[in-house]
């Protein structure tokens, strides 16, 4: 049975792959990526009273007991103790040894031999043929030769190959697992259930079956399965998995709880409000796995070399036995052979990228940053320039109302009209607009057919007129007339740096006039001006793009040190400007949030969305940081470039060591069971290489330079406050 | 044979230090309900899948200790290697390093920590947690299985053995080095199995110091062939004609 490629292995979450096959365990169907994690999971999950780890150990220790006591022999006879006057019992010691060896090579090689037969029969050959071919070859020609009398016998060899690669398979997975430890929670949502009440009783049910509505019970210590509200109980909560902070929250009855997040301290009883797979742990959860499913263009390049490289070791130890029996008796050419055979098995190369991968995608994901595409950290390492879009993303996106100038109408009946226009609307503006007119206790008017016009503002009917919000382009492709003074009076807003909305209804069926000119103030993120230094301290050109006026982008770009900027530009010319950065820079990333940005985070070599970034921008995007977590990215960047260096790292070591070890084999100075140790010792390498990423740093606020810790205040605090009460007083004067 | 029966007599005063963990799984494997013979036949077999592991990792110890010192120890390997008086310097190295190695572990059952992190190894911890699968199951794969598995689980006591292993210089040797120490864990494992329960921890105690001195006292012996070449041809000939 072959599962999917596409699935995940049970033990180190990493793709199944080709080589896959499932097993069953604790009466669980479970997919594995290789032999190493087969085992790996057996031996963790042995503590109960499974059978088959049981099984599996049991094999495992009578195939080390055997394999021991013929090297235990093996190494006496090597050593000269049956010389002399013991002589003569070699022949019953040889006998012994074969009667030892039959069994061990059948019981540690059987799992070796059944992947090299599922894969040949699909016509495909893998490292595990290598392994096979090696020590059967070896226990045949030692049979031989001790059923016709002479020559050395090669049991010892036989057995140990195949024990150390056993032994090699599962270091390495166990080395993956860990490596995958962070992504555990991250994948969990597909296979959750959840206690729900129906009818007064409990039921489990899979989360995927769970509609809104719902209730639901979340005992103390489990993962919260839905989104919703608690209806009953109180608890501190744990949302680390969704939000990347780890602190206690405290829950009572209307609060709502978030799918993902572990319930601390007490019972909760949760009404589910929306479908089971529809919370954001379930989206994480799919993106994240999609994410791993894929493999990077370094791993399909070291696939593809593997590919090839199996079929021509097996010339290559064709060719080295064809020199060496014409130069040395036939058992030492074929042992020369036979190292060249386990020494090149390229395990370390198929290990060396999706390891390090996932360590990266998981130590991410613990901090709120989830990577959706598999390649976006080494295309992430490989940039030279990060262009900013303004809005929302270096600045608080919470632009304020600062100034309204109205020509003929009162500035409520403006503001109403606008409200009820930009209710449609997730651009910063319009929350602006919303906090204005409710502080005003203005209410909204109805619009209708709103169309949002990306970059330009936005047009909708009320009271059966035409109304649109937006830039003075906007008025301008409308045909729509701007009164000189008002014309007058947002040029100079502008020039000030600030935001400028023209807002204007028709006057008839044909033409517009524009009745207000609306000016809005953000301020840039306090962490912007430390994020963008910190990007420059890597090496990097940080570029602001704005849909904005010049005065606005050249304001932030001043405020937070960026190289260069380029205002005014519709997503079109964002791409456009990609374009150029792109041809005089390299690689360029681009990062956004809102609807503006989805064509320029799609065009980057790296879309990273930031916080709560609207669903398309989230589509497109390679990387997604959490809310606030524009602090966040200069350490995401290291992560991705350490990530990249250890699977460069990674490949030499394993392309070297295999290349070194082959030359030594071929030219004979490699023992079989030295070239198996030198083999499982490569894999080891690159595992141990690859959790060192686990010990770099986490990541450091940079306005609090102080602690390391990722909780940080709820609130933030004096200045923003203090900007909203202005901008309050400045309503109120106008009035 | 002085020598070996050194080895055996620390295995049998270390043997105090193991029911600690093996201790417990002997106990743990308990009676088979087929009679005595059988639940006899399961202990024999889990204590042989010990023996084996310490064998192997003996004569692999020696195997080094040779590699690493090409020329043989003159004289006959029948001979205890440490016998002889002309150590070339690689030998020497060896045995500074193993008798130190020794020493740090024989300060350990003395109570001096600091070596618990490289000691307690990093797949230990699993492996005893997997091993206890392998307690409630029938039949005499498991047992064996047990016992082998058993005999790789991180101990000081087997390390300072080992480390006396590689300074034997030959396969032999270490492989003999290791059998006397494992043989004398015997009897003190068979009677956990038959007796069923744990030693006071007063006598536990007391088998551990005794322990401790025996493998300061190879580890001291071992170093001093190193540091003192021509006393161990003169003076060590005494100590292990004593008898």
């Amino acid at each position: 049975m072959t599962p999917a490629p596409a699935a995940l292995c049970s033990h180190c979450l990493l793709p199944v792959g080709r080589r896959g096959f499932s097993r069953a365990v604790n009466g669980e169907g479970c997919l594995f990526c290789c032999y190493g994690c087969c085992i790996a999971h057996q031996v963790k999950s042995g503590s109960g009273d499974a059978s088959e780890a049981a099984w599996f150990l049991i094999r495992l220790g009578t195939g080390s007991f055997l394999s021991m006591n013929i090297m235990l022999f093996s190494l006496l006879v090597y050593s000269g103790a049956f010389t002399g006057a013991d002589r003569r019992v070699l022949p019953t010691i040889h006998l012994l040894l074969w009667a030892l060896a039959t069994p061990a090579v059948l019981i540690l090689g059987e799992p070796f031999l059944r992947e090299t037969w599922s894969q040949a029969r699909r016509g495909r050959l893998t490292s595990s043929a290598l392994i096979v071919l090696g020590s059967l070859a070896a226990y045949a020609y030692s049979t031989l030769a001790v059923f016709h009398g002479g020559g050395h016998l090669y049991f010892d060899t036989a057995s140990m190959v195949l024990m150390l690669f056993t032994l090699g398979r599962y270091l390495e997975a166990a080395g993956r697992a860990r490596a995958s430890r962070d992504l555990a929670p991250l994948l969990a949502a597909e296979g959750e259930l959840a206690t729900v009440i129906e009818a007064g009783q409990e039921r489990r049910r899979p989360v995927r079956e769970l509609h809104a509505g719902m209730l639901i019970r979340v005992k103390p210590g489990e993962r919260i399965p839905v989104d919703g509200l608690i209806v009953e109980g109180c608890s501190h909560t744990d949302d680390a998995v969704i939000t990347g902070e780890s602190r206690q929250i405290s829950k009572s009855p209307g609060a709502s709880v978030l799918a993902g997040s572990i319930n601390l301290d007490g019972p909760l009883l949760i009404r589910n409000s929306g479908a089971g797979g529809d919370s954001r742990w379930a989206q994480i959860c799919r993106s994240v796995r999609e994410a791993l499913r894929q493999s990077s263009r370094t791993q399909r390049i070291a696939d593809r070399l593997v590919g090839a490289f199996v079929p021509l070791v097996l010339a290559l130890a064709g060719i080295t036995l064809g020199y060496w029996v014409h130069r040395l008796p036939l058992d030492e050419a074929m042992l020369t052979a036979l190292s060249v055979l386990v020494v090149a098995c390229p395990c370390a190369v198929g290990l060396a990228a999706p390891m390090a991968h996932s360590l990266g995608i998981g130590q991410l994901a613990r901090h709120g940053c989830l990577v959706r595409s598999p390649g976006a950290l080494e295309a992430l390492a490989g940039i030279h320039l990060i262009a900013f879009d303004k809005t929302g993303t270096l600045t608080l996106g919470r632009p304020r109302l600062v100034d309204l100038v109205s020509d003929g109408v009162g500035d409520d009946e403006v503001l109403a009209r606008l409200a009820g226009l930009e209710r449609h609307s997730e651009h910063g503006l319009a929350q602006a607009i919303a906090f204005a007119a409710s502080a005003r206790g203005i209410d909204p008017i109805v619009a209708g057919e709103v169309r949002i016009l990306p970059g330009r503002g936005l047009r909708g009917m009320v009271h059966g007129e035409a109304v649109a919000a937006g830039s003075a382009a906007l008025m301008h492709e409308l045909g729509w007339v701007v009164p000189p003074a008002l014309r007058e009076r947002a040029e100079l807003m502008a020039a000030s740096g600030h935001s400028v909305v023209f807002v204007g209804w028709s006057v008839d069926a044909l033409a517009g006039r524009a009745r207000a000119a609306l000016s809005f103030d953000d301020t840039p993120l306090p962490e912007a001006r430390a994020t963008v230094e910190a990007l420059a301290r890597l090496g990097l050109r940080v570029v602001l793009l704005s849909g904005d006026h010049a005065g606005a982008a050249a304001r932030v770009a001043a405020a937070v040190g960026s190289d260069d900027w380029q205002a005014g530009l519709l997503p079109e010319a964002k791409r456009a400007a990609l374009d150029q950065y792109r041809a005089r820079h390299g690689a360029v990333a681009m990062v956004g949030d809102g609807l503006n940005d989805g064509p320029g985070l799609a065009w980057a070599d790296v879309g990273i969305a930031v916080g709560s970034a609207t669903d398309l921008a989230r589509e497109t995007a390679d990387l997604v940081l959490p809310a606030d977590g524009l602090w966040l990215l200069p350490w995401v960047v290291a992560r991705a470039r350490a990530v990249r260096s250890t699977i460069l790292a990674n490949l030499a070591w394993a392309f070297g060591y295999n290349l070194v070890a082959l030359t030594c084999a071929v030219l004979g100075l490699l023992q079989p069971i030295l070239a198996a140790v030198v083999m499982a010792g490569s894999s080891l390498l690159v595992v141990l290489n690859s959790l060192r990423l686990e010990r770099l740093p986490g990541p450091c606020r940079p306005t609090e330079p102080a602690s390391c810790a990722p909780a940080r205040p709820a609130s933030e605090p004096g200045p923003t406050a203090q900007r909203r009460s202005r901008a309050l007083a400045l309503l109120k004067a106008q009035s | 044979m002085t020598y070996y029966a050194l080895l055996f007599v620390a295995g049998f005063a270390g043997s105090f230090h193991c029911i600690g963990m093996c201790g417990g799984f002997a106990c743990a494997l308990g009676a088979d309900a087929r009679g005595a013979s059988a639940t006899s036949l399961r202990h024999m077999l889990y204590n042989t899948g010990r023996l084996s592991s310490y064998c192997f990792l003996g004569a692999l110890a020696g195997a080094l200790g040779q590699v690493i010192c090409t020329s043989l120890v003159a004289g006959s390997q029948r001979q205890a290697p440490l016998l002889s008086a002309s150590l070339d310097v690689g030998q020497r190295a060896l045995a500074v390093t193993a008798g130190l190695l020794m020493i740090l572990m024989a300060l350990r059952f003395f109570g001096v920590r600091g070596w618990h992190g490289v000691t307690s190894g990093f797949a230990g911890s699993t492996l005893v947690v997997s091993l206890r699968s392998l307690l409630g199951r029938h039949g005499f794969g498991a047992p064996l299985a047990l016992g082998v598995l058993n005999g790789f689980l991180p101990c000081p006591l087997v390390y300072a053995m080992v480390a006396q292993a590689a300074s034997t210089f030959s396969v032999l040797g270490g492989c003999l080095t290791m059998a006397a120490f494992g043989l004398g864990t015997f009897p003190a494992m068979l009677a956990m199995g038959g007796v069923g329960r744990l030693l006071a921890p007063g006598w536990r105690q007391r088998g551990v110091r005794l322990a401790g001195s025996f493998i300061l006292v190879l580890g001291l012996v071992t170093l001093s062939r190193g540091v003192v070449p021509m006393m161990a041809g003169h003076g060590l000939h005494h100590i292990w004609h004593i008898t």
